[in-house]
């Protein structure tokens, strides 16, 4: 504990001395301009086609207050022309919308009627009495399948026309009117399950995108991401500086110098977190559970950066890689909560229902938390095996460094364990890039997506089976067919076993879907075995017995493990 | 002359050998794949017109009202597959089945407010998804009800194009893939800058008869080619992909005066700073104080290039040229700052 304290130490002095003198200031300023400037453009977030529409207008047309309008007061008889030169690409006169047939201007047509409509209502609201305005007032009721087909249905109050009076209906009606003034914009419609009906307005409801608080829950990334630029720097320092060896040569451990380095910056993302989560008047100790994962999955990918980085662009582009795909790991699925349960994926989404008012129970919690906390422990793990000088200081191309890093996870003394270990524990990581292709993959073309994603998948499971064993061939640790077998064996055993209670937690959350019964292999524990085993061997022996290089060997691998994949989802289908 | 170029081949070399320029290149294209695939997403929810999702889901609607009711005929005009039914029971009895997976039960229309019940299922992913699609029909009864109870309402009858695909398309993507190579750039001119300062190569640079302004300018001109060689790339990828870009070589020589901008004001913060620590954190900020600015002004570069690339009557190179102006000051902003630096 007293050494990790002083390595945390010793890394704040680093990074005062870093910002001490003439930057500091200039680096304040810039920080809060770009913090002032951002919270300005998110305001109202209609960045999309700023200025895209040049719209001409005369008459008492509707004011065009939306940033993709640019309107240009004319006369009539100009407007007219001016859209006929190809000018404007579209006139409004009173009433009338004068407009040309091809595509540009039929756009403008498009936006314009969606913003019309709204300016309309908004018109007819404040000018006929309520009951003649909103003539038609829907009442959501549920109602559940029947539990088995087959089997009677229970015994469930019968429908009947509710004999609800108008005023009922009339007061939600005015509820919806006061929230539209109070917030200026129209309500979304959420489904609600604590209440069993609900009354909707059709004009009055818009569906359910929780834009705003997405982005109010990625406020919560930005620092932690930010942050990371620091810590990653701490370790490029080290070997810049040559203090590695040094330090790795007092008594302390790797383990205490990574966490000891972690944690000003653990420190500083709590307190973040925290500071956002109070003002924005959202509980603190909730908003520390839900983002504590991911600010640990964050601070594990950004580990990983200074080991593998040979020059400072390498470094850039890894860390903005890293970034963009966690972005959208934790991103893309948030825009659908309430709308697709595979959206519990991401923490963000618990956020999003935070920020609700809605709950979730320790299932929807440990969902996206568990890989994130697993992923961390695993990276942590690496880094202690992988800080050492002659691994940090090499430049050899990237793949000969995974491959080096591979070896150094493995314990060669121990290779049968070691292998097994490893295929049971880099399931978090198969399972987060998996569901990364899922939610990219559900947006394609049904057919198309399907062999992409099967195809995507395989290959992951592949890498993920045979790369300690491929390691330990290339390092001669293991020589003989029968010990290749062997290995190929225990890496499918120990992936199975991680991949079925990692089914355990997710099964009734994603089982919804077709694709996720075939990527995460539902079936019977049997089959799945032997299949695993079959395609770790047919690596292992094309490249232990055959030399075929590695990626060759995978490749093989993972044509028959698609096909076997395309064979289990004809059967579910 | 001849020098300078000599240390341009050896930055691009640099580029090449590192591979890191793939990194950016996978990662541009995972943006623009990616953003797509999220705009499918929630175009089924904001315009659904536009992904035919009605042509997708395959649910039945039960009805229970009157059989010549006009919510009917609107459902049916969506592709709605709409199931009548005499009473709530049959309906009931159908949908426990699962022959229809909703139900509308209509009152008479005469009531003062006419209050309709829908009956959904309880999954909540489900429930949005039928709404979703029963929406449009809604609102257009709820127009004919309007109409019925004498209020015209305006701008009805307007007939467009859903134009949310074409938006995104021009202020979003265009220019995410025409500035995306400009910010590549600065990283590429800071972490270059600031391996040779780092590594104290910069000194074994500075005894050949090379100035301090000749590197500088150098690592900025390798810069600039290759967000130029990514600029291209992509505009005719959009191109081979049939999508109309107006102003072909405007659009390019923006793209490369911001690229140019970019470059030129994070050699200055390489310059200022040193350490890569530092230049990064600092040149991050600025990126993003930049892009946030840039949407507060009228002549942001974003809607600049959105005009060009459509087309717009008003936009043209003089448009440009105030970009040019501005690349030039940054420019002699930094001749200045290098010649300070060179005397400390």
């Amino acid at each position: 504990m007293k050494q990790i304290l002083t390595i945390a130490l010793r890394e704040i002095t680093r990074l005062r001395r870093r910002f001490s003198g003439g930057a500091s200031p200039l680096t304040v300023v810039i920080l809060l301009g770009a913090l002032a400037l951002n919270a300005y453009a998110f305001r109202d977030l209609a960045v999309l086609g700023s200025g895209l529409y040049r719209i001409g207008v005369s008459g008492d047309a509707p004011a065009l207050q939306d940033a993709r309008f640019a309107p240009l007061a004319v006369e009539v008889a100009r407007g007219r022309a001016l859209v006929d030169r190809y000018a404007l690409d579209a006139h409004i006169d009173g009433d009338d919308v004068y407009a040309r047939r091809d595509d540009k201007s039929l756009y403008a047509l498009g936006a314009l009627k969606k913003y019309l409509e709204k300016q309309e209502l908004a018109r007819i609201r404040s000018t006929f009495e309520m009951a003649r305005a909103f003539p038609l007032r829907v009442e959501i009721n549920f109602l559940d399948p029947a539990p088995n087909p087959g089997s009677p249905a229970p015994a469930e109050p019968p429908i009947a026309p509710t004999t609800t009076a108008a005023p009922a209906s009339d007061a939600a009606l005015t509820a919806q009117l006061k929230k539209i003034e109070d917030e200026g914009r129209l309500p979304e419609f959420r489904i609600d399950h604590t209440t069993d009906k609900e009354i909707i307005i059709p004009s009055l409801m818009t569906p359910p995108a929780p834009f705003a608080q997405v982005i109010v829950a990625f406020l919560y990334i930005m620092p932690m991401t930010f942050i990371s630029i620091f810590f990653t720097s701490s370790f490029m320092d080290e070997k810049i500086n040559r203090r590695l060896t040094l330090l790795l040569s007092a008594p302390i451990t790797p383990l205490q110098i990574i966490i000891g380095k972690m944690l000003p910056y653990a420190i500083f993302a709590v307190i973040a977190t925290a500071g956002i989560a109070f003002s924005t008047r959202a509980p603190i100790p909730l908003a520390l559970a839900i983002f504590a994962p991911t600010a640990l999955f964050i601070f594990a990918i950004y580990l990983m950066v200074p080991l593998f980085y040979r020059t400072f662009k390498d470094t850039t582009f890894i860390s903005m890689l890293a970034t963009t795909l966690t972005t959208a790991y934790l991103i893309f699925p948030a825009m659908f909560t309430g709308i697709n349960d595979l959206a519990y994926m991401s923490p963000l989404t618990l956020a999003v229902k935070m920020y609700r008012g809605e709950t979730f129970g320790l299932r929807e919690y440990l969902f996206p938390a568990a890989p994130m906390v697993l992923i961390f422990g695993i990276s942590l793990y690496a880094g202690t095996r992988l800080l050492n000088e002659e691994f940090l200081m090499g430049y050899r191309p990237i793949t000969r460094k995974l491959a080096d890093a591979i070896f150094l996870l493995l314990d060669q003394s121990r290779p049968y364990l070691s292998v097994a270990l490893m295929s049971f524990l880099v399931i978090p990581i198969v399972y987060v890039a998996q569901l990364i292709l899922l939610a990219i993959g559900t947006n394609l073309p049904m057919s198309f997506m399907l062999a992409g994603a099967l195809i995507a998948a395989a290959t992951i499971e592949e890498i993920a089976k045979s790369m300690g064993i491929a390691a330990l061939i290339e390092a001669r640790v293991v020589t003989s067919t029968r010990q290749v077998l062997a290995l190929a064996f225990l890496s499918a055993l120990g992936f199975l076993v991680g991949e079925k209670l990692l089914l355990l937690v997710s099964v009734t959350l994603v089982s919804e879907t077709m694709l996720s019964a075939a990527l995460f292999n539902t079936g019977f524990v049997l089959v799945p075995l032997i299949a695993h085993f079959i395609f770790t061997s047919i690596v292992g022996v094309l490249n232990a017995r055959f030399r075929l290089r590695y990626p060759f060997a995978v490749i093989v691998a993972v044509i028959a493990h698609a096909l076997y994949n395309l064979v289990i989802a004809g059967g579910l289908r | 002359m001849s020098g300078w170029i000599a240390l341009i081949k050896r930055e691009l070399r640099a580029v090449l050998r590192e591979r890191t320029i793939l990194i950016a290149i996978v990662i541009q294209l995972f943006i623009a794949s990616f953003s797509s695939a999220l705009l499918i997403g929630l175009l089924s929810l904001y315009d659904p017109d536009s992904v035919g999702v009605y042509a997708r889901l395959n649910v039945g609607i039960g009805f229970v009202g009157a059989p010549n009711h006009s919510l009917i005929g609107l459902m049916r005009a969506r592709g709605i597959r709409v199931a009548p039914f005499a009473s709530l029971n049959d309906a009931q009895n159908a949908f426990q089945r699962g022959a229809i997976g909703a139900l509308v039960v209509a009152p008479p229309e005469r009531a003062a407010p006419v209050e309709m019940q829908v009956y959904l299922p309880r999954a909540e992913a489900q429930s949005a998804m039928i709404l979703m699609v029963l929406q449009d029909p809604l609102k257009r009864y709820e127009n004919v009800l309007r109409e019925q109870r004498g209020i015209a309402v305006r701008y009805d009858d307007l007939r467009g194009l859903p134009p949310t695909t074409f938006e995104y398309l021009y202020s979003i993507i265009l220019p995410a893939l025409m500035f995306f190579p400009a910010f590549v750039a600065g990283s590429l001119v800071v972490d270059s800058l600031s391996e040779e300062i780092e590594h104290n190569t910069l000194e074994t640079l500075l005894a050949a008869p090379v100035s301090l302004h000749a590197i500088v300018g150098a690592k900025i001109a390798a810069a600039i080619l290759v967000a130029v060689a990514q600029c291209v790339a992509w505009l005719t990828l959009l191109r081979l992909n049939r999508i109309e870009i107006q102003n072909f070589a405007l659009v390019l020589i923006l793209a490369t005066i911001i690229a140019g901008m970019v470059a030129v004001a994070s050699a200055f913060v390489a310059i200022v700073f040193k350490d890569r620590e530092r230049s990064q954190f600092v040149y991050s900020l600025m990126v993003l104080v930049g892009a946030s600015a840039s949407y507060l002004f009228d002549v942001s570069p974003i809607k600049t290039l959105t005009r060009l690339a459509i087309g717009d009557y008003f936009t043209s190179a003089l448009n440009v040229a105030v970009f040019a102006l501005t690349l030039g000051a940054l420019g002699i902003v930094l001749i200045l700052g290098i010649r300070r630096a060179a005397r400390a």
